[in-house]
């Protein structure tokens, strides 16, 4: 199987502070991956810079997608190649409507690939049908972006977005963070049905509990800025288990 | 005149004081057969002539001056003429009635206008109409409200080449929007325009003021509106003259009981916009809404003062004002709610947020309270920033390019302004024209 993401001795500061100090991980289409970590340990820091956010200063390491220097892309040019961030916190947008979001992002992408834009009834089914999936009232669809919506509502949104986009390799930050099991079970359900031998995702969390509902192929706990043990779906409930601070105790022996 | 040679010398014998004179008793030896009007002139001209025009050390002023303007003004005073009644132009937006007024007077002929409503001017003023016309040309913009009394309402009235009066009547729903175009031509003259409203009890009027014109026009507009009892006037007033061209505006709206008015005030022209608000709510329970936005791009310097003063009991006001400046632009927003210690029981909000979209546009802006009774709920509030970097990386990492994702921000962001506007084909024309010169905008930006 060929390469997607292969991060190598990534090492990325943040207002002088090195949060990220050297961290490797692959990823290969159709696979899922689990980051896991304490609070601060750098996750988001991880999907930000891969996503290309202003304000992280890459000091070594390389990042290639799809054999492409991401690191050299600008975030809007990593979107159209198939990348996706479901943020930790959604922003709110007043004044721009869900839809037309979707629809300038959709028809970005298409033109990247040098596709025409898509026909007004085509956007519509499919915004609806995802709509349905994500077990969303289609008024949301008028209304401005996350404008006024609860937590919970803001990353069903995120996971809606991301199903209408179709993305390639989807970066999922804590979007289980926040939600109720309901919510958590309409969340996985949409991500589920999205897997494909085609697409990989990175599932940031900070809890075992999302991994109940995605069995991920890959588990990786960040700590100290990298990448300090990577197993299968069992390492989730270790940790869940014994708590973070025996592998890290392990890992620094 | 006789009256002028007997009046006080005014304080401040500039050379300012002579053109106005002149001005006004060339005007009055034109309009013949309204001698009434000379002596509404000559008084208004005794205290313009003391005030002066208004300047920086006054608190109302402080951030526009007009003295960069005076010679051309005074210039212009010589050129001072009745102009002739001009013809109609053809309508510009479909589903209005359209009005206009050039260079200050009405053209005719009027075709039919709408059931339930009036629109007169000096030529054609009903004998019983003399009196009120003759009351408000009178009167300052607001008696109570001393700073307002600058020397532009009574300049309006001494050089004033028409009146134009729009009336309804008692209970009449006037179905259609009424379009007003003021329009500026002559760029030799200053240009006066002077607009009565008087809305009977109960009834309801949609009103929207459009200022446009030619190449360095200077406009001094005022606008007086009377809402009778329970009475709803849903007025717009879009400033869109020329890059050089000039407007100074005092409108003054007051509502009785019961009466309600929304005002959205758009500015997106002009060299030197200065629109002074005054809206008394004064009878019990009147309400009014205020939206406000403008666009001071380019060299353009945009005032906008607002007053919304309670003056009786369970009286309500809201107002959201938005500015955005780019290149070297400079907004200022004052808007100051006034609760009088009649006023128990008021509701009022005001908001103003305002967009910088470059470092050598400038906005100033100063929100105030003034209340004089316990029994009140009061807000107010105000922000100037850029546009927010998180929300800008959000549409980024959905695929919109930067320049993109900052016309959808600053659309976005005026766009809210401008969803009360009732009449649709204006308000879409609005939309493309603010988010063209915002396209403009961010091109020239990268
Ligand atoms: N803008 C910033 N300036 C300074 N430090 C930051 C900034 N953003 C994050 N950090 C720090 O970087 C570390 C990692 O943060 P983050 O990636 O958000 O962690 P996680 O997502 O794993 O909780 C934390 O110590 C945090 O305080
Ligand atoms: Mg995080």
């Amino acid at each position: 199987m060929s390469t997607l993401l292969e991060v190598s001795g990534l090492r990325v500061a943040v207002g002088g502070k090195e949060i990220l100090t050297g961290l490797d991980l692959v990823v290969r289409p159709g696979e899922v991956h689990a980051i896991m970590g304490p609070n601060g340990s750098g996750k988001s820091t991880l999907a930000h810079v891969l996503s290309g956010r202003d304000g992280y200063v890459v000091t070594g390491g390389s990042v290639s997608y799809q054999g492409l220097d991401l690191l050299a892309m600008a975030p809007e040019e990593r979107a159209r190649a198939g990348l996706f961030l479901g943020f930790q916190y959604p922003v709110e947008i007043p004044g721009v409507s869900n839809v037309y979001l979707l629809r300038s992002a959709l028809n970005a992408r298409r033109s990247a690939r040098g596709e025409s834009e898509i026909d007004a009834a085509g956007f519509l089914r499919l915004v609806k049908a995802r709509a349905r999936l994500m077990q969303m009232d289609e008024s949301f669809l008028q209304r401005g972006v996350n404008e006024g919506f609860s937590g919970g509502e803001k990353k069903r949104n995120e996971i809606f977005q991301m199903a209408v986009l179709e993305p390639v390799l989807a970066i999922l930050d804590e979007t289980d963070s926040g939600l109720d099991i309901d919510a958590l079970k309409i969340v996985s359900n949409g991500v589920n049905s999205l897997r494909d031998p085609a697409r990989a995702f990175i599932l940031v969390t900070h809890y075992q509990r999302l991994l109940d509902y995605i069995r991920p192929d890959f588990v990786h706990v960040l700590a100290g800025g990298r990448i300090i043990r990577t197993g299968d779906h069992t390492l989730a409930l270790e940790l869940e288990a014994d708590g973070y601070e025996q592998i890290l105790a392990a890992a620094s022996t | 005149m006789a009256q002028s040679t007997v009046r006080d010398e005014p304080r401040d014998q500039t050379a300012a004081s002579r053109p106005w004179q002149v001005a006004a008793e060339q005007l009055s030896n034109t309009a013949s057969g309204l001698d009434w009007l000379t002596e509404r002139r000559t008084a208004a001209l005794v205290r313009a002539d003391c005030l002066g025009l208004p300047d920086q050390s006054q608190e109302e002023w402080r951030y526009t001056s007009l003295t960069p303007f005076a010679r051309r003004w005074l210039d212009h005073l010589a050129g001072a003429r009745l102009p002739a009644v001009p013809e109609p132009v053809p309508p510009t937006l479909a589903g209005v009635f359209s009005v206009d007024i050039v260079d200050g007077r009405l053209c005719a002929p009027l075709l039919a206008t709408p059931p339930g409503l009036t629109i007169q001017s000096l030529q054609n003023l009903g004998a019983e109409w003399r009196t009120r016309v003759e009351a408000l040309l009178g009167s300052v913009v607001s008696p109570t409200d001393t700073s307002a009394s600058d020397s532009l309402v009574d300049l309006n009235t001494a050089l004033l080449t028409d009146v134009v009066l729009v009336t309804t009547e008692p209970g009449a729903s006037v179905a259609m929007p009424i379009h007003i175009r003021l329009q500026a031509t002559a760029a030799s003259a200053l240009c006066q325009t002077r607009l009565l409203v008087d809305l009977a009890a109960g009834s309801r009027l949609t009103l929207s003021l459009e200022f446009t014109g030619t190449a360095a026009v200077l406009v001094n507009a005022v606008s007086q509106m009377c809402l009778g009892r329970d009475s709803e006037l849903n007025l717009v007033r879009v400033q869109a003259l020329p890059d050089d061209g000039m407007l100074l505006e005092s409108t003054s709206i007051e509502a009785k009981d019961s009466a309600a008015v929304t005002v959205t005030s758009v500015d997106l022209g002009g060299q030197l916009s200065r629109q002074s608000l005054t809206v008394r709510l004064a009878g019990t329970g009147a309400s009014a809404t205020v939206h406000g936005l403008f666009l001071a791009d380019g060299q353009r310097h945009i005032d906008n003062r607002t007053r919304l003063q309670h003056e009786a009991p369970s009286t309500t006001s809201r107002e959201f004002f938005r500015g955005i400046a780019a290149d070297r632009g400079h907004g200022v927003f004052s808007g100051k709610i006034i609760v009088q210690p009649g006023a128990a029981g008021s509701n009022a909000a005001l908001t103003n947020r305002n967009l910088l979209l470059t470092t050598t546009a400038e906005i100033d802006t100063k929100p105030e309270l003034e209340i004089y009774v316990d029994d009140v709920r009061c807000s107010h509030g105000a922000t100037t920033g850029q546009l927010d970097a998180n929300a800008l990386f959000y549409l980024q990492s959905r695929g919109l390019d930067l320049s993109t994702a900052r016309q959808v921000l600053t659309a976005a962001f005026l766009r809210d302004s401008l969803t009360g506007i009732p009449l649709p084909e204006l308000r879409e024309r609005l939309e493309a024209r603010l988010e063209s010169r915002l396209q403009a905008q961010s091109g020239a930006a990268r």
